[in-house]
């Protein structure tokens, strides 16, 4: 017998189916698959346990590096300057810092090991290249710019870069030094990243640093970071030179041939000469290079070729140039002879490079080869 | 309208549902074998359509109703054919109870797969976190790092990455093009891979590493690896930063700075961050003397929650778990050598409707069949009389 439906009846059973579908829509707003934006405190509830991964296995042989990290000794153990602030060490990173410099530039630091098969010192450069958005560069370019440094566990290769990706802040970034070296089991990645000037400051410290971690990884604890020396100055032809009053010579770092100091606290100048077999990059690279140190735009070849100017001496010619920037003035000359290229340099305030300009000038004419 | 409302009462809906729920089931049990649990699970019964091809950024369509639809279909049937048959009479109090109870139970196993979330925390002793994971799903967080104190997150869930190509998101001043997206992949240096291999990133280690796919893994036990190749392009001006590899595999975050702030990216599992923080104290695992059988597994922890100026040791061992603003964590499991207590994480805001049904089930049951038992008795006396 067929049911009648009276319309309150209708009415009212409608609500109730209605009810349940717009319960079960509402259950359908599934939160798994949206994008959460939040905000959490930083360390030490944030560190990255050594082995994060436990609760489940993944598939992978190896959840960290593939390939498998290769056994390094600790370089935590080499002694550091004191203003790198050792960070949270990660699956990647077996030594970490941080160096803070003036109006909020930094530089990170690190030092991480691979297995034998982690590439070869092109295509590393021209991946760090990438990285601060610099086009890769050929074998022959990689020669002219590459330095070596000799440890006990072979040589390393050392880089330096300059430049400033899409967007990115110069108080954090614009250059990459770095070092690597393979022997047959491991190779070893050595690289500070910051902001152009700090990194620069830091380089005579981290260079000393790479040769006691790699003399540090064949047991040759004894090795003190001061006496890394470039193998170059055993080979390197002697130069003299008459050291301007008011100069004092410093320790040498490792990529320097020689270092001297003048002035004091904030008039400081930093003296250097470096030596490198081959042309040592072109005079626009080179330039550049220095510019960004002080945190000067690089120019074209064209615009460099105007601000290099020649010095004549009694025993040769050179290139000179006169950068300044906004706090800091670099003054450097350079000539290639033999084979080699020398670079004599002084950076430093601009007050205090006018002071030393002329006993710079004297300083390389002074020089004999 | 009528016939609407015919077909949502009418009992053939409910056997066409129980048939379908069956047949479901059925294809979702023989999937098990090339899926793994987890993803026949989910795409069978967690979902609302079963669609063909599974896996695809473009045309799909939808070959049989998922376990959701079935179950809500159910639901409405039951509701609506409740409510259209509903005469109010002491005699049939016990059918309204059985069927009010069955309605919860039904909508609580609903809301249980849509809203629960089950995760892990994972904790050595002396670990401190304020944080679980879901080891079945990972997450790209994008972390802006700039600020001294706090980190902000946008954690971009996996379903996502796969689905969407390009990521437009407000918190970000950068699009993140998913340029590669592999659901389970082998990473290995490009030496180890043969001279075939090319990169699939120019930043990071990536640059050096070659992804390999790989069949998704069905193991119970064992869980996917994705990797994905990720292109981030600033919003407001051309050019791109670069492209990064991310994959949980490789462990560290990456950074990079734009727009006068620093980030990192990495791909990890998902988490789930709480305003409250757990310290392992200590982990106790007895066994029979004699044998590698577990007697007893406990783990003593500090629960820290500022807001509520709550500072308390707890002991969870099994059967035994600590419930805590919602959510209740459970003695899971350890770590084979005793290193670290694994803790089961549950959030489950319906976790009360299965023991409210059968309650309810029951007490109508018990109605229900005492109506007729004293029916039943006063007839036989009548009968005797």
């Amino acid at each position: 017998m067929p049911h009648r439906w009276s319309a309150e009846i209708i009415q009212m059973k409608l609500r109730v189916v209605f009810l349940s579908l717009v319960v079960i829509s509402l259950a359908a707003c599934n939160n798994k698959s949206e994008i959460k934006v939040y905000r959490v405190s930083k360390a030490p509830l944030e560190e990255i346990g050594p082995e994060q991964q436990g609760a489940m296995p993944a598939n992978a042989p190896s959840p960290s590096m593939p390939g498998g990290m290769a056994p390094v000794a600790s370089a935590t153990s080499v002694p550091v300057p004191p203003n790198w602030q050792p960070q949270p060490l990660s699956q990647m990173r077996q030594a970490s810092f941080l160096v803070k410099g003036v109006n909020g530039a930094v530089a990170d630091i690190s030092f991480v090991g691979l297995g034998a098969s982690a590439g070869n010192v092109l295509e590393n450069v021209n991946r760090w290249l990438s990285q601060i958005g610099q086009p890769p560069i050929e074998e022959q370019k990689l020669n002219q710019i590459a330095q070596h440094l000799t440890t006990s566990i072979g040589d390393v290769a050392v880089v330096d870069l300059a430049g400033l990706p899409i967007g990115a802040d110069s108080a954090k970034d614009g250059r990459i030094i770095a070092a690597m070296t393979t022997n047959g089991s491991s190779t070893l990645f050595f690289k500070i990243r910051g902001n152009a000037a700090l990194t620069e400051s830091q380089k005579s410290d981290f260079i000393k640093w790479v040769a006691a971690v790699c003399n540090s990884q064949s047991g040759n604890k004894s090795a003190q970071m001061a006496e890394a020396m470039p193998p170059e100055n055993s080979t390197n032809p002697q130069i003299k030179w008459q050291t301007p009053a008011g100069w004092s010579q410093v320790p040498p770092s490792a990529m320097r041939y020689a270092s001297f100091s003048a002035g004091a606290n904030n008039d400081k100048v930093d003296i250097s000469i470096a030596t490198f077999p081959g042309e040592g990059g072109s005079d626009t690279d080179n330039v550049n290079r220095w510019r960004q140190q002080i945190g000067l735009p690089p120019m074209s070849p064209a615009a460099v070729a105007t601000q290099v100017a020649p010095l004549k001496t009694s025993d040769g010619n050179f290139s000179s140039v006169d950068i300044a920037g906004a706090n800091a003035r670099t003054v450097a000359a350079w000539t290639r002879r033999a084979g080699h290229v020398w670079f004599f340099k002084a950076t430093g305030p601009n007050a205090a490079i006018e002071k030393e300009k002329p006993n710079f000038v004297k300083f390389v004419e002074s020089v004999r080869f | 309208m009528r016939k609407i409302v015919d077909l949502f009462t009418s009992l053939k809906l409910t056997i066409v549902c129980l048939a379908a729920a069956m047949a479901l089931i059925f294809a979702g049990t023989l999937a098990q074998v090339h899926l793994g649990i987890h993803e026949a699970q989910q795409r069978y019964f967690q979902s609302w359509l079963v669609w063909w091809p599974a896996e695809s950024r473009g045309f799909r369509i939808p070959i049989f109703p998922g376990g959701h639809l079935i179950g809500a279909v159910l639901l409405v049937n039951l509701i609506a054919a409740h409510a259209k048959r509903f005469r109010w009479t002491w005699r049939k109090l016990g059918i309204q109870l059985t069927h009010a109870g069955l309605i919860i139970m039904l909508a609580g196993g609903l809301f249980t797969d849509l809203f629960a979330i089950e995760s892990h925390m994972r904790l050595e002793r002396g670990d401190t976190k304020n944080y679980s994971e879901d080891q079945r799903h990972t997450e790209l967080a994008v972390i802006d790092t700039t600020d001294n104190d706090l980190d902000q997150i946008t954690a971009i869930p996996e379903s996502v990455l796969k689905r969407n190509r390009t990521i437009d998101h407000w918190s970000l001043p950068f699009r993140i093009v998913v340029r590669n997206f592999y659901q389970n992949s082998r990473l290995r240096m490009f030496a180890e891979a043969g001279t075939n291999a090319r990169p699939i990133a120019n930043q990071g280690p990536g640059a050096m590493i070659a992804v390999e796919p790989i069949p998704r893994t069905t193991a119970a036990d064992e869980r996917d690896v994705p990797a994905a190749a990720i292109e981030i392009l600033p919003k407001d001006s051309g050019g791109s930063l670069g492209t990064w590899l991310v994959s949980d595999a490789l462990g560290a975050p990456q950074g990079f700075s734009y727009g006068g702030r620093t980030w990192k990216v990495v791909m990890r599992t998902a988490r789930y961050y709480k305003p409250y923080s757990v310290t392992l104290q200590k982990f106790t695992h007895e066994r029979y003397a004699g044998t590698d059988i577990p007697k007893n597994f406990a783990s003593k922890v500090t629960l820290i929650d500022p807001e509520r100026s709550v500072n308390r040791d707890v002991l969870i061992y099994m059967n035994h778990p600590l419930r805590y603003r919602g959510e209740t964590f459970y003695q899971a499991g350890f770590q084979q050598d005793d290193r670290a207590t694994i803790l089961q994480v549950v959030h489950n805001p319906s976790f009360l409707a299965p023991y409210v049904a059968c309650v309810i089930v029951a007490a109508g049951l018990l109605v229900q069949f005492g109506f007729h038992l004293v029916g039943f008795a006063r007839q036989k006396r009548s009968t005797t009389k």
